[in-house]
């Protein structure tokens, strides 16, 4: 007999043995790359999911944790129906560093199946995004830049799912692997939830596919995931991108949404899965698995695009716009004909169609069969249960000693300034998200761009509102992984509050390096902790996350450290949202928050080529009382406007309140700023007090107010009068004044080069 | 008497559920009307194409659209005088099928929405579109007061009006600009335009003013609670802003 031709697999020689002593003979070709899937790092999280459980994901609101294809957390009620947001987060790195418009379009593909399949209705999706340094118009790194943004705008749009939220960062230690998040909400009745397994009773049960043909695109995608990027193999490589197709998907969405009106009006409780990694057979394996069955499965009824693919790419491959159900026989004639005739898939893309494709068993054992022969027969429970790979990292080191203080420049504060909001971590971020439909749906209460966080109302007829945010600062986490994740969640929390939401749940996706070379898997195993203590601190749980790791070139170039995080809001009421733009002139401005020295990480070192290994850090005692504030202020409608203290300090969150006023048809807003070092009563210099990123809020409470908010923030530390807003389009801080709308056109112009 | 209006659903579309909704918080008794029921639309009494991407915007925006069977029935009723209302890609679809501005042949478009300029991307802005006719001009907006300034979104790729030199000056002369694309002031110059369209062009009707087509998407800002500028103690759950194209249209509909 041939030797088992182990090659484009990654699994490694000692995994290749125990799969050997499990089945006791060498696998198939089909059960290699089965193992090679499931078993990969994408699928198993097996040198993360023990550290993972150090993660908080119980509380009051969480209707569903991690687990399932989707997290789900408890909105509110209206009409008598409990109300839950369904929200899922996810990477889509390598194929976007690949090929980044179909990469990254795939990326908004899988995100908003995670979300449908759970029942829900698709409401919004958001983009965090690392790209290298785009400086060069000629760069692989600008046109991956501009390449996946497009993806996204041409999917999103497409499928007709708001963009709510998302950020960008440029770093050329992003040139040879960008990250691209992706994350997608939804909105469920929590009595109508699909689950993603196989309910009781299920054995017998018919297993559905639906959407597209299978092809052979994506095969190998999620040990593809699992190596670093070798720019020798780029062809190879981009094979194991799948293909969008967001016109299908737009069908297979409102098909998909008239299945659950069908099982709402008979009561029916079944289960649905999106096909991510390991295609049809990690979807299949997985959703009976995880009800306690087995599965059998005829390959040579899945639904192809063209003839002569092998079993392992028919089974394995990662074709998109695709799910699988499992329901009763009796109901399977409906299923069909909803997505077939009523919304006639076979029309919409070649040979897209729902199809039987086997039975749930109640054997345990997974068998795919394939022109009568069978072609893997195994234990399910081998196949999808847990595998552990213990590898080495190190204690923490402690953070550096102080350096100089207080920072001195000898560089002029307008020069600063305008170079500080000309930064590509600053400067607008508008001629990028302009691509991406905010509105459709017709729930949208704050765009994106118009507050720190997108808001929607997704309950027709409701004021229940609900808030996202992303963040995730790679200047930090080049610096400490550990404190850059705590951030990361101080951020995303900040950002909701900043509109006047309660935060109630976090999402992470891990994106690092190699987790077998030791640095890496530290920063990883670092950045889990930073998580959990900042979550614990807010009291807010993840719900959902995944992990990216290989995160680097070939040549062992790896990313910083980049937790990224979102945080979802609620609100009881959308009358009570907060948006960044000042509102009028003669308002008092305050400074929520806590001034400090450490300006590692900041914009303006950056600005400067200088360098600080202390980051800020991070007072939670202090800043639980400040959120309450903020909240409290919201609800009783003392903030004329808000915006949380970033990329840039206290003075760009200013200057980016101030902007919007200056546009045609506005009476324009600037601001007079005190001395900060009268404010700060001394405790930092003007350039920390003014461009550090320790966080907080500036704040606009209208003269009427001061009182009645003065009073709510009476046992509150960290609330400074900072200065006012004035009706000319200036800013000035102390006695130096600047035009705000010079500021504006710096501001503006670096990304409309990338994106005109 | 309440009459009924169908908005139309092609493969690709995606406004149709805010558009439904919309419809009927301003008093229509609006019903979706999926492609695979396309035999049912006789039975309407006006038409509303919602925004999307009607099969893939292949070829040109709208232009395969207007050639589905479901158009038959939409191209009937709007030669027996029945309203026909489409916003964005519905827009578009109906531009493709001739029926506005209506100067040529049936299915033999004389000007088209077509890719953005001098950017050709998708743009997504908030916007104001103003009445450039008498509001009588066109039964659509009968009930809109004269240069009404209305809110809307503009979300497209293809929104820039595009016609030959005669047909554009057949286009103005006619009538058949509806809207044109606004500053906040109510002044409209080419600084106000986001695509570049011709004649600053935000909407177009036909000759018998039965049919409407407007780029941008009134109903994105339909309801209190989409205004950047909503006030505490609003209602925040009433439709208005751009709902007021919307009531205009059901007036007209049910008095039809």
């Amino acid at each position: 007999m041939a030797k088992l031709d182990t090659s484009g697999v990654a699994l490694r020689p000692d995994e290749l043995r125990k799969i050997e002593a499990a089945l006791g003979r060498e696998p198939s070709v089909v059960e290699l790359h089965a193992f090679d899937a499931q078993w990969s790092e994408h699928c198993s999280y097996k040198s993360s999911r023990h550290h993972l459980k150090a993660l908080p994901t119980k509380g009051h609101d969480v209707v569903l944790g991690p687990g399932e294809d989707s997290g789900i957390v408890h909105l509110g009620e209206h009409n008598g129906e409990r109300y839950g947001i369904v929200i899922a987060h996810e990477s889509h790195n390598h194929p976007s560093q690949v090929v980044p418009f179909e990469g990254a379009a795939t990326g908004i593909g899988g995100i908003v199946r995670d979300v449908l399949c759970m029942g829900a209705e698709v409401i919004a999706v958001a983009d965090p995004l690392r790209f290298g340094n785009v400086d060069d118009p000629h760069s692989h790194a600008r046109y991956v830049a501009q390449a996946a943004v497009d993806g996204i705008s041409a999917y999103g749009n497409a499928i007709g799912v708001p963009n709510m939220a998302g950020d960008v960062y440029f770093d050329e230690r992003f040139d040879d692997n960008c990250l691209v998040n992706v994350v997608a909400l939804g909105i469920v009745k929590e009595s109508e939830i699909i689950h993603s397994y196989a309910p009781k009773d299920a054995d017998g049960w018919d297993i559905i596919l639906v959407g597209k043909a299978t092809d052979p695109s994506g095969f190998g995608g999620a040990s593809f995931s699992s190596l670093t990027l070798d720019a020798a193999d780029e062809d190879s490589n981009k094979g194991a991108v799948q293909v969008p197709d967001p016109f299908l998907k737009n069908v297979l969405m409102r098909a998909s949404y008239a299945v659950f009106a069908y099982l709402r009006a008979n009561n029916l409780t079944v289960g649905y899965k999106d096909l991510g990694a390991g295609g049809i057979m990690g979807c299949s394996a997985e959703i009976c698995s995880a009800g306690g069955y087995g599965a059998s499965i005829d390959l040579t009824k899945v639904n192809v695009a063209l003839d002569g693919l092998k079993p392992e790419v028919i089974a394995i491959g990662e074709t998109q716009e695709r799910l699988i159900w499992t329901v009763p026989a009796s109901i399977t004639p409906e299923i069909l004909r909803i997505y077939n005739e009523e919304f006639t898939l076979p029309q919409i893309a070649y040979n897209a169609r729902a199809v039987v494709i086997g039975k749930v068993t109640n054997d345990k054992r997974y068998v795919l069969r394939h022109r009568g022969k069978i072609v893997m027969d195994v234990d399910i429970d081998v196949l999808t249960g847990s595998i552990r790979d213990e590898l080495p990292f190190e204690a923490h080191q402690p953070g550096p000693a102080p350096t100089e203080y207080p920072f001195v420049t000898g560089v002029q504060l307008d020069e600063l300034l305008e170079r500080v909001l000309a930064h590509g971590d600053v400067a607008s971020r508008e001629p990028l998200y302009r691509r991406y439909d905010a509105v459709v749906r017709g729930a949208t209460v704050i765009p994106r761009g118009a507050a720190d966080a997108g808001v929607l109302a997704p309950v027709p007829g409701s004021p229940l509102g609900v808030a996202l945010a992303v963040a995730g600062n790679p200047r930090f986490g080049h610096i400490d992984a550990r404190l850059a994740a705590q951030h990361a969640v101080y951020e995303a929390v900040r950002s909701v509050v900043a509109v006047g939401a309660k935060p109630v749940a976090l999402t992470d996706c891990l994106n690092f390096g190699n987790p077998r070379k030791v640095e890496h898997y530290t920063e990883l195993v670092d950045a889990i902790d930073g998580l959990a203590t900042a979550a614990n601190a807010f009291e807010t749980p993840f719900v959902s996350g995944n992990v990216s790791l290989y995160n680097e070139a070939s040549n062992g170039k790896a990313i910083p450290a980049s937790a990224i995080v979102s945080c979802v809001g609620a609100l009881q009421d959308v009358s009570h949202v907060v948006t960044m733009s000042f509102k009028a002139a003669g308002s008092v401005l305050y400074f929520v928050g806590r001034p400090q020295e450490a300006l590692g990480g900041s914009v303006v070192l950056d600005v400067l080529g200088r360098h600080e290994a202390r980051l800020p850090l991070i007072d939670y005692a202090a800043i639980l009382p400040q959120h309450a504030l903020m909240q409290a202020a919201a609800r009783a409608g003392l903030l004329r406007s808000a915006h949380d203290i970033g990329s840039g300090g206290l003075i760009v969150a200013v200057c980016e309140m101030a902007f919007p006023t200056l546009t045609r048809g506005h009476k324009a807003i600037g601001a007079q700023i005190d001395d900060p070092w009268q404010w700060t009563h001394g405790r930092v210099g003007n350039i920390e007090a003014l461009f550090g990123e320790a966080g907080g809020f500036v704040i606009e409470v209208s003269a009427n107010d001061v009182e009645a908010f003065e009073g709510l923030a009476d046992d509150v530390e960290g609330v400074y009068e900072i200065g006012v807003t004035i009706g000319e389009p200036v800013l000035a801080v102390e006695d130096e004044a600047f035009d705000l709308r010079r500021l504006r056109d710096l501001w503006e112009r670096p990304l409309r080069e990338v994106y005109p | 008497m309440k009459r009924r209006i169908a908005v139309v659903i092609f493969p690709g579309t995606n406004s149709e559920g805010e558009t439904v909704r919309l419809l009927r918080d301003c008093g229509g008794d609006a019903h979706l009307v999926h492609w695979s029921r396309s035999v049912t639309l006789p039975e309407y009494d006006a038409y509303v194409l919602p925004g999307g991407f009607a099969y893939e915007d292949r070829i040109r925006a709208g232009a395969i659209a207007a050639h589905d069977s479901m158009m038959d029935h939409v191209i009937d009723g709007a030669t027996a005088g029945k309203l026909v209302f489409g916003i964005c890609n519905g827009a578009q679809v109906l531009l493709e099928a001739g029926l506005v501005p209506g100067t040529g042949e049936v299915r033999r478009p004389t000007a088209a929405f077509t890719r953005n300029a001098p950017v050709p991307h998708f743009v997504n802005a908030f916007v104001w579109v103003k009445l450039a006719i008498a509001p009588s001009r066109c039964r659509i907006t009968a009930s809109l007061p004269e240069g009404a300034l209305i809110p809307a979104w503009s979300s497209h790729g293809e929104g820039r009006l595009a016609a030959d030199e005669a047909h554009l000056r057949e286009i103005e002369a006619g009538g058949h600009v509806a809207f044109q694309f606004a500053h906040a002031d109510g002044s409209v110059d080419a600084g106000a335009v986001p695509n570049g369209s011709a004649l600053g062009v935000a909407g177009l009707v036909n000759r018998e003013g039965n049919v409407l087509a407007i780029m941008p998407h009134p109903e994105r800002d339909g309801w209190t609670f989409n205004h950047p500028d909503r006030r505490r103690g609003d209602d925040i759950l009433a439709p208005s802003g751009g709902a007021v194209l919307f009531k205009s249209f059901v007036e007209a509909v049910n008095q039809a």
